[in-house]
Formats: C-alpha cells, structure tokens, sequence
C-alpha cells in the first residue's frame, strides 16, 4: 500500500481533480509503479460499485403545505387597523376599571392625617368621605381627641355642663345634624359618581367588540382566497 | 395542492427564477423544487441514515428547513444548498439516535424470522435473480457505508452516489476542498476493504475489477 499521499492523488485523478501537470506526472509514475497501478484499480472499483448502486426513489411526494411551513394568509392593512384598535379599547377599559376603582382613594387624604387636625377634620371630610368613615372609625380608639362629629352625643359624666348651656344647646346639634346630613349627602354624590363615567365603558365596549368581529371576518375572508 | 406539481416540469422551466419567487414567499414555486430533487435527497439520506422511515423524516425536515432558510441562499449550486440542509438533519437524526437508541423493526417472514432482503428494496421490474443481485450488493454496499465514519459517509455519499462534483460537496458540507479529497480517498480505500469481504457474495458483474476509464 503506497502513502496516504498517493492514494489522495490517485483519488483526486480519477474524479479529474488534479492538474494537466498533476496528471502528467501521475500516469508516468502508475506505468513505471505496478503497486501504484493496483491501489488506482482499487480505488476505481470502489468507485465504480457505489455508482453502480441502484437509485431509490422517494416513497411519497414532500411537497410542503402553508400549514407545515407557517405561513399565514396576507391580510389587508385595514386587518391591522381593526385588531389594534381592540387591543387600544381593551386596554383603555381595563384602565377605566382601575381609575374608578382607585381615584376615590386617591383623592381622599391619609386617615391619620385627618384625625389629627383636629377641628378640621368635619370640612375635610364633607369633601373626603372615606377620611371621615376612617375618622369615625378612629374615634372609640382615641377619646381625648377632639371629635367634632361626635359630639352629638356627650358623655353622662358631663351631664351637668350640658344642661347650664341647655339653650344653646339644641340649635348647635341641628346644625351639626344638619352638616353631617349634607355631608353624607355629598359623600353618597360622590360615591354615586364614579371617575369615568359608564356610557364610556360601554362605548369602549362596543369598539371592542365591532372592531374584533370585523377584524375577525377580514381574515376567515382572507383565509378563504388563500385556501 | 401537492397533486397540482409535477414531477420533471422544472426541466421546462429556469430554476433560479423559481428559486427567485421562492425566495419572496412563494411555496408553488419552491414545490417544484422539491419534486425535481426529492428523490437525490431521499437517496442521500437514506444511504446516510440507513433507514427508510428516519430517512424521510429527514428529507421531510431538510425540506422545512430549506424553505424557511432560503432566502440565505446566495446563488452558486442550488442542489449544492439543498443537500447541506440534508446532511444537517441526517447530523441531527443521528444524534437523536445516539441519545435514544431504539430497536429496528425488520419486516419479517411467515415463518417470523426477519427477511434479509426486505420487499419494498425491489424494483417490481426485475427479475427474481436480478432482485436477488441487486438486494445482495445493496446490503453489502450499504453495510460498508455504515462501518464509515459520519462524515466520511456523507462525502462518499455525494461524491459517488449522488455524483457530485468537489466543489459541490464542499458547499454541502462546509468543509475546505482539500478536506474532501482526503476524506473521500479514505473512504474510498475502506470501502475497498470492506468490499473485499463481500466479494464471494457479490455477483459476478459487481466483482471489483474496476472500470476501463478513469
């Protein structure tokens, strides 16, 4: 068996690789080489088996469908309008939910706060009603603050205070009955109001739901002239 | 759809422009493609694979592939292209194997003894000694293929079954052309080996006496 080389050049010179002057220098060496001359014989019978291999067909057609590569339909651009206008008004909706849910909260001020501005705290709560309810809430918790709104009803060891000034008495608790009164009144308005009114959510809505059918039947219509 | 294409009709056509409106999405035109080369891909996988079904799971795969790829086609040998994406999922077939070894099923006699020479091997226009003949040197060929490295496999593969040329084979294997000689005398010399053994089982007309012309 020759070198590794010469079995390469002799490889290459069957297929017609080497060069006129490869060539050349080759064939005088197979005549002169009777080893050289075999391992070519050698290598051309290998050759000349695997080309005499029968070709085997392919058992089944593989054309491809649009489905196995993925592609999809081309739509027309007014596909793109509708679809993201959906998605916009879904979007647009989930935040209008957020905002009704969250801007009465955070319009009102900290309970704390309220509470501990003393006499102030009966103005503020005619425009923060949650601040009051807190406020209210607070009040059992911490008797020596003062308690505008609870003051319609003393304690009994004041008794007696309260009977000297018995004439003042009765106009000062309707009055105060009376600012309470409008307060809940206000606070109920408020509460009755919510951030972004209902007739937007249902426009919205209605966006979404045209905008979403209309994109829908463009690509079924789409789907169908591809098909 | 698939019955619409027809086999040999890219002859009639130029098979860059049909390449070109591939390239732009069209999927008619790449199915021309894949009739007129189906059954080079199927062979080539198949006498890498050495099984018929991971064989045109493989041809199936290289076909995806190469439509999804073809717009990184830069010219040059299409079937050059082509038979790269082929090696590369015969590459990955064979991996999967190596990771999950699994039994090969052997259709079998009505005796329930596994047949040498499978039926679905023959061509239905041969003679029974001729099918015989043809079987014998199949197996025997294929079974030297199989004792190749890989990548020696697939060089001898495109080199001498498919036809080839170096430059060709090169591109499908993205290795140096001097890679190929080498990879290819070697292969050739142990497959000359290999054959050597068979020879007594090799009819007459296969004996390795070698061709008249180079």
């Amino acid at each position: 068996m020759k070198n590794f080389k010469d079995i390469e050049q002799l490889s290459a010179y069957l297929d017609g690789q080497l060069n006129l002057s490869d060539s050349a220098r080759l064939e005088s060496r197979i005549s002169s080489d009777p080893e050289l001359a075999s391992n070519l014989n050698d290598i051309r019978a290998a050759r000349g088996i695997l080309r005499k291999l029968p070709a085997r067909k392919a058992p089944r057609n593989f054309t491809l469908t649009r489905k196995m590569v993925g592609l999809r339909p081309p739509v027309p651009q007014s596909y793109s309008f509708f679809r993201f206008s959906s998605a916009f008004a879904t979007i647009l909706l989930v935040f209008t939910f957020a905002a009704n849910s969250l801007a009465p909260r955070l319009s009102s001020p900290a309970p704390g706060f309220a509470i501990g501005m003393g006499g102030g705290g009966a103005p503020e709560a005619t425009e923060a009603p949650a601040a009051t309810e807190a406020a209210a809430e607070m009040l059992p918790a911490a008797p020596s603050l003062e308690m505008p709104l609870a003051a319609t009803e003393p304690p009994a060891a004041n008794a007696d205070l309260f009977a000297t000034e018995a004439p003042l008495a009765p106009e000062s608790t309707m009055l105060k009955e009376a600012e309470t009164e409008s307060a809940l009144q206000d606070q109920a308005r408020v509460k009755q109001e919510p951030f972004v009114p209902v007739t937007w959510q249902l426009s919205l809505l209605v966006i979404i739901l045209i905008s979403a059918l209309i994109a829908f039947i463009i690509n079924q219509n789409a789907k169908k002239k591809w098909s | 759809m698939t019955g619409d294409y027809k086999a040999g009709k890219i002859e009639s056509m130029d098979e860059s422009s049909l390449i070109q409106t591939a390239q732009n999405g069209d999927l008619d035109s790449f199915n021309t493609l894949i009739l007129h080369y189906q059954d080079a891909v199927f062979h080539t996988a198949l006498r890498i694979l050495s099984d018929e079904d991971s064989a045109e799971d493989a041809a199936q795969e290289a076909f995806i592939s190469a439509f999804r790829s073809i717009s990184s086609f830069r010219g040059g040998s299409f079937k050059a292209w082509l038979m790269r994406t082929v090696t590369n999922a015969c590459y990955d077939e064979l991996r999967r194997q190596k990771r999950r070894p699994t039994t090969p099923l052997e259709p079998e006699t009505s005796d329930g003894e596994e047949m040498d020479s499978p039926k679905w091997l023959a061509d239905p226009n041969m003679t029974p000694a001729e099918k015989s003949e043809a079987d014998e040197l199949e197996h025997a060929i294929q079974h030297c293929l199989n004792a190749l490295p890989t990548d020696f496999r697939t060089v001898v593969v495109m080199a001498d079954i498919q036809g080839m040329d170096y430059s060709e084979v090169a591109v499908a294997v993205h290795v140096p052309l001097g890679t190929i000689k080498s990879r290819l005398a070697r292969a050739r010399l142990r497959l000359r080996e290999c054959l050597r053994s068979f020879e007594e089982l090799l009819p007459s007309s296969f004996r390795l006496e070698g061709e008249s012309n180079p």
